[in-house]
């Protein structure tokens, strides 16, 4: 058996929001597609496709952990507060390390249609991310002790 | 929905709390939660794991009452 295993409430409600993620996904891209035939670019690509994926990731991932329905309930005892922060913390450093590595080792070069801004925006955007869900999680777990009666 | 009380009561007949009973069979306490306050409807499996370990029938804790039918 999985250790991560959802329980049955957890399963409807995760393809519940994973559904309306989907779905707003496909009508951010639709909007984006029929903007850009208008001849409105609010971002070059493909940072405009990264953002529009970032945000409908982020928003799936903050409702499910909002809904409690991110970690099943035998791993739930042993996730601590401490672990996630070592795991983002460890996932921040990953990123940087990766984004200075490459900054250095390849060539310098004028971006020519300043769509280099991409790796900044998705490290910043993983990392933003990554904290909101930290706070849900600590708040979730502060709401479900007050709710215990 | 109507809330469980039949459910609630028949946990704390058993002084067991809501995180007992669902560590008990497996669930979160969230689920045992919503199933008390009518929130959520459980699966026919879950009924009979509950009320196995609440060691009731399953008319003694799901049939509905006639004031909330």
């Amino acid at each position: 058996m999985r250790k991560n295993e959802l329980d049955e409430m957890q399963v409807q409600k995760r393809n519940r929001i994973g559904n309306q993620a989907f779905m707003l996904l496909f009508y951010l891209l639709i909007i984006d597609i029929g903007l850009y035939g208008f001849g409105f670019k609010w971002l070059k690509y493909p940072t405009n496709v990264f953002i529009i994926m970032l945000s409908c990731m982020t928003y799936y991932l903050v409702r499910i952990i909002w809904n409690n329905a991110y970690i099943g309930p035998k791993a739930a005892n042993k996730l601590s507060g401490k672990k996630v922060i070592f795991i983002v913390a460890i996932a921040m450093a990953i990123s940087a390390m990766i984004i200075f590595i490459s900054k250095k080792n390849f060539i310098k070069t004028q971006p020519i249609d300043g769509s280099d801004n991409g790796a900044l925006i998705l490290f910043v955007f993983s990392s933003v991310s990554l904290v909101i869900a930290l706070i849900v999680s600590i708040i979730s777990k502060r709401q479900n002790k007050d709710e215990e009666k | 929905m109507a809330k469980n009380l039949k459910l609630k009561s028949s946990r704390a007949a058993k002084d067991m709390s809501q995180k007992d009973l669902a560590d008990a069979i497996g669930v979160t306490r969230q689920t045992i939660n919503a199933i008390e306050n009518g929130d959520y409807n459980p699966s026919i499996n879950l009924c009979i794991a509950i009320c196995k370990k609440l060691g009731k029938t399953l008319d003694q804790i799901f049939w509905e009452d006639d004031e909330n039918a």
